[in-house]
């Protein structure tokens, strides 16, 4: 009889209350959208960066996070990159953006939106 | 079409001061060969006035500096400000203006400021700038042409 393992878990990404309010917001009056999805991309001076958009429909290797009522999904690509990173929302009179507070990385651009791991 | 559009303002002003004997900036700039006289000016998107006009008191502007810093050498720094200084430029459009002080312009002259949406982020950026060469992925910092 195989004794049943448990496996510690936890959430691949988490998101800060600034951050589950503005994807709240976000989703708000777009019914057709359950949540964003996460992704990075090969772009700027440090290797990567992170992609944000809206998405109808959980793919079959997309990683699931649900917090406070919010749905966020992480593109197999992008899962082990952001693996305990914290997504936050930052807002200032001159600017708003989501910023992903990632322990993974070793180096960020100057603006904080190209990275490497 | 557009080219036109900016010619016919500057190409007024070298007649107007022609008989106080100064030479515009303008004019200097011809003789080193470079084509539009209207670099030196700083133009505003649609998008740019209309947020502007949404975040900014009577009496604030959009201060654009330009620093040494990030990836490519040189970086734009936003901030608002009240206080015009004397070296200061401004080019006011649809009721908003932005700052530029005389030694950034010199960097920023015939860019254009934008104010960019997306899902990600939104912020103002400077575009199309004449003087810079390469720029970062995010256009914040950028390197010069030389």
């Amino acid at each position: 009889v195989n004794k049943r393992k448990i496996l510690p878990t936890r959430a691949a990404l988490t998101l800060t209350p600034s951050a589950v309010s503005k994807i709240r917001l976000l989703l708000q009056d777009k019914p057709e959208y359950i949540g964003l999805k996460v992704g990075v991309r090969t772009r700027g001076c440090n290797g990567l960066t992170y992609t944000l958009e809206y998405t109808t429909e959980k793919e079959k290797s997309d990683e699931e996070v649900l917090q406070d009522g919010v749905r966020v999904f992480i593109e197999k690509k992008a899962q082990l990159t952001l693996l305990g990173t914290e997504m936050d929302f930052v807002e200032s009179k001159l600017s708003s953006e989501f910023v992903f507070n990632n322990p993974n990385i070793k180096g960020t651009c100057g603006c904080g939106e190209s990275f490497n791991i | 079409v557009r080219q036109e559009l900016y010619r016919l303002p500057e190409s007024s002003q070298p007649l107007y001061i022609a008989g106080q004997r100064c030479f515009s900036n303008a004019s200097i700039r011809k003789k080193s060969g470079e084509p539009s006289p209207s670099e030196d000016k700083v133009h505003l998107t649609e998008s740019c006035v209309k947020r502007l006009s949404e975040i900014m008191e009577k009496g604030e502007y959009l201060r654009i500096q330009v620093e040494g810093g990030g990836c490519s050498g040189f970086q734009y720094k936003f901030s608002v400000d009240r206080n015009k200084n004397e070296e200061d430029r401004v080019f006011e459009q649809g009721g908003v203006g932005i700052i530029v002080d005389q030694e950034s312009l010199e960097f920023v002259k015939g860019s254009t400021v934008d104010f960019s949406q997306e899902l990600i982020r939104s912020t103002f950026q400077v575009l199309k700038n004449p003087q810079a060469d390469h720029g970062c992925s995010c256009g914040s910092s950028f390197s010069v042409k030389v």
